[in-house]
């Protein structure tokens, strides 16, 4: 048998058999390389990212994703790792919405709210996935009445691993019908891989506002970050503001709320949040020309499957994603969120990690 | 609101960690529209002993100071303590909330540091037990749990007290304890200040550092800094973000929150990685002490005959022995010494290029220009114009 020789050169995947669809489909894995060492694995189950190994200060290689070991866990999983989330990612109040005047009731899978495109959302579908000009292209139909959602929707997703250390992200999507739209990957970070806890991690978030919450983590208004436990403006441990004494984090246990990033959305990626891990000395930077940026710290994952039989515990991982405003059809910019016929909806996300000091 | 709350802070200004803990409140008043009337002693220890006169609305204080929790306790005014953590709960004083920088996740990201630099053998330099610093205890406590429960060898040291009387034979005992240990070994010194000491008996005992002996203090200290020869790793406290909270936590209690029961211990927000812990493991000792001698005279014109003489060898066999482990001339080494001191100052002073150039080695400030040009491709100037950072000091 001849073995091909790794081209180092060529930093595109090729695929390879993963595992399988309960009704026996395979699925397959691609593999992307950069010049710095660090490589994503992404799978055509959902797009999910299943692994990201990027080197640490001293230059050894380690994970920052969190992951399951199985399609069936992915499938069975209702923590969206590391999957591509859509129609809708985060929440719609009571799962319904006007659109044109014409009132719809989409899938209630949050407590009687809509989440993250319904129970069988993009992140548990089979996307084709072809290699692309050094990177890779995802592509997924959206039949009408998906998620119950209306229109036929097409998305295509560009993926790239840069030798900057970024993976970049650019999404088009277009629709025969009005429909709602906000799509978001949904990986977990732990910068470290050598402690399953996200609290020492020190972000920083380039927002003056953010989305206060009520008990169905639906917005019920904007609040300044100033002098609260959500100003992250300049960079602070995430463990240590979970015990400031604010309603807000009572409310969900931690984290999870939406920032308004500033600088103008849809002009372009600008840097919304850079996350450092004083251990290993790596850095996420996270630019995206979307106007809302979740910061979920990850108390929930308890439970979770991990890849090697192990489990997740609370603050195992922490998720930013990059999307539109939660329940923001029910708002006042619902046309924002709105994709028609004849329009391209499009999205501009970099992950990039790197080392710092 | 018409009145201005009036606080004290009741911080020893002196210190690092203290002016990060007060600029963190400033931070957090300069981030809402919260004005308070900031009372701050030169004495502060003075200040501590008549609070009671104070007629303030609220307090911040270091509790770290053991006089702290007695002299504050029956205050009818908030109280915000600022301190160590303690691994046993009920050393906390009770009542008051507290913000704690977390020692023992600062000793633990010094320790997983010099594991990951590839050190297998760990020792700790402390202070001697003294009710003005619990906390080196604490950090102490912290350092034996690790090794415990690593099963790791590991040797623990408290020397003396830094006082000016003693120190000749401080020193003597310090050198003693350095040459007696196994190598090599990773050092976590409880502050900068003792991290300082073991570089400097390092050099008097002439152990190659950190070949040898990897050195990680806390504080990130810009004095410490400035006082050693070899640029020293540390691990940065997150002092700043302590200010903050404490700040706020004040700013919920003098709107009539409770916060009595609240304590949150922030852990370190960073390690400034420097040459005192970058272990690589060297085969060659000729290389070994070749290093340790360029990295203390490097700056001071010498060549490759004098770094010959002082490992003992012949300059040829010192090229043999540079070209197998390091790829590289022992004059090469020398101009990446010289240039790297150059790009740090450069960056992190205001000092002018001219005199950069003579304190780097270099013997003339346009031979550094040339050597900049050739190895960087930029001037100086054009290094400086990008890398400066804005009011420097």
């Amino acid at each position: 048998m001849i073995v091909a020789r790794q081209e180092r050169s060529m930093p595109v995947s090729h695929a390879t058999a993963w595992d399988h669809l309960p009704d026996g489909r395979p699925l397959h894995r691609w593999t992307l390389r950069n010049a710095a060492g660090a490589q994503v694995e992404i799978s055509d189950l959902g797009g999910t990212l299943l692994s990201w190994q990027v080197p640490d200060r001293q230059g050894r290689l380690g994970e920052v994703l969190l992951g399951h070991a199985t399609a069936q866990q992915y499938l069975d999983s209702n923590a969206y790792m590391g999957g591509i989330v859509g129609r809708w990612a985060n929440r719609i109040r009571g799962g319904r919405f006007r659109l044109d005047g014409i009132d719809y009731r989409v899938d209630r899978n949050d407590g009687g709210n809509h989440l993250h495109g319904g129970t069988d959302g993009f992140h548990r579908q089979r996307w084709d996935v072809e290699s692309d000009d050094g990177g890779l292209l995802l592509r997924l139909v959206s039949p009408e009445g998906d998620g119950g959602f209306p229109g036929e929707v097409r998305v295509e997703l560009r993926v790239r691993l840069d030798d900057d250390g970024a993976l970049d992200l650019r999404y088009a999507a277009t629709s025969d019908a009005p429909t709602p739209l906000s799509l978001t990957a949904h990986p977990y970070f732990n910068l470290n891989d050598r402690r399953p806890d996200i609290r020492d991690h020190v972000i920083r978030i380039d927002a003056d506002a953010f989305l206060a919450i009520d008990a169905g983590a639906i917005p019920v208004g904007r609040q300044e970050v100033a002098g609260s436990a959500f100003d992250f403006r300049e960079a602070a441990p995430i463990g240590s503001r979970l015990h400031w004494p604010d309603p807000q984090l009572r409310l969900v246990g931690g984290f999870d709320h939406c920032y308004v990033p500033r600088g103008e959305a849809g002009a372009g990626p600008r840097v919304v949040a850079v996350v450092t891990e004083p251990s290993s000395g790596r850095r996420l930077t996270v630019e995206t020309d979307r106007p809302g940026l979740q910061f979920y710290s990850g108390q929930k994952l308890t439970g979770q499957p991990g890849r090697h039989g192990d489990m997740y515990g609370p603050f195992a991982g922490f998720a930013l994603e990059t999307q539109a405003f939660p329940d923001q059809v029910n708002g006042p910019d619902a046309e924002g969120a709105i994709l028609r016929p004849g329009t391209v909806w499009r999205q501009h996300t970099r992950y990039r990690i790197d080392t710092a000091g | 609101m018409t009145n201005p709350h009036r606080i004290a802070l009741l911080f020893n200004a002196n210190k690092v960690y203290d002016r990060q803990v007060i600029a963190g409140i400033g931070h957090y008043l300069n981030s809402t529209r919260v004005e308070w009337d900031l009372f701050m002693e030169e004495d502060f220890r003075s200040r501590m002993r008549d609070i009671h006169q104070f007629k303030g609305d609220g307090v911040i204080a270091d509790f770290d100071d053991p006089e702290a929790p007695e002299a504050l306790r029956d205050l009818p005014i908030p109280v915000v303590a600022v301190g160590g953590s303690y691994h046993d709960p009920s050393a906390y004083p009770a009542g008051v909330p507290y913000i704690a920088t977390d020692n023992a996740r600062l000793v633990r990201l010094a320790y997983d540091h010099l594991i990951e630099q590839g050190l297998g053998r760990f020792a700790f330099y402390g202070l001697p037990p003294n009710p003005g610093s619990r906390w080196a205890q604490e950090r102490e406590q912290a350092f034996r749990a690790i090794v415990e429960a690593e099963a790791v060898e590991a040797t623990v040291y408290e020397g003396s007290p830094t006082s000016a009387g003693g120190w000749g034979e401080a020193v003597e005992e310090l050198v003693a304890w350095l040459t007696a240990l196994p190598k090599p070994i990773g050092i976590i010194a409880t502050t900068d200040a003792r991290a300082r000491q073991i570089l400097q008996a390092c050099v008097i005992g002439d152990i190659p550092v950190p070949e040898q002996v990897a050195i990680v203090g806390i504080d990130n200290d810009p004095m410490a800094q400035l006082l050693t020869r070899i640029p020293l790793t540390s691990v940065i406290q997150g002092a700043e973000e302590m200010g903050r909270t404490a700040a706020h936590l004040l700013h919920q209690m003098l709107r009539g929150v409770d916060c009595s029961g609240t304590r949150v211990l922030v852990p370190p927000v960073g390690i400034n990685v420097q040459v005192s812990s970058r272990y690589h493991p060297v085969r060659s000792p000729h290389v070994m002490r070749a290093s340790h001698y360029i990295r203390q005279y490097g700056c001071l014109g010498i060549k490759t005959e004098q770094v010959a003489d002082y490992v003992g060898v012949s300059r040829t066999v010192l090229e043999e022995h540079f070209k197998r482990e390091l790829k590289q001339t022992v004059h090469q080494v020398i101009l990446k010494h010289k240039l790297d001191a150059a790009c740090d100052l450069i960056a992190n002073s205001d000092t002018p290029l001219a005199d950069i150039a003579l304190r780097c080695g270099f013997t003339s400030l346009q031979y550094m220009y040339a050597v900049f040009r050739r190895e960087y491709d930029c001037t100086p100037r054009q290094y400086l114009d990008l890398h400066r950072t804005a009011g420097a000091t």
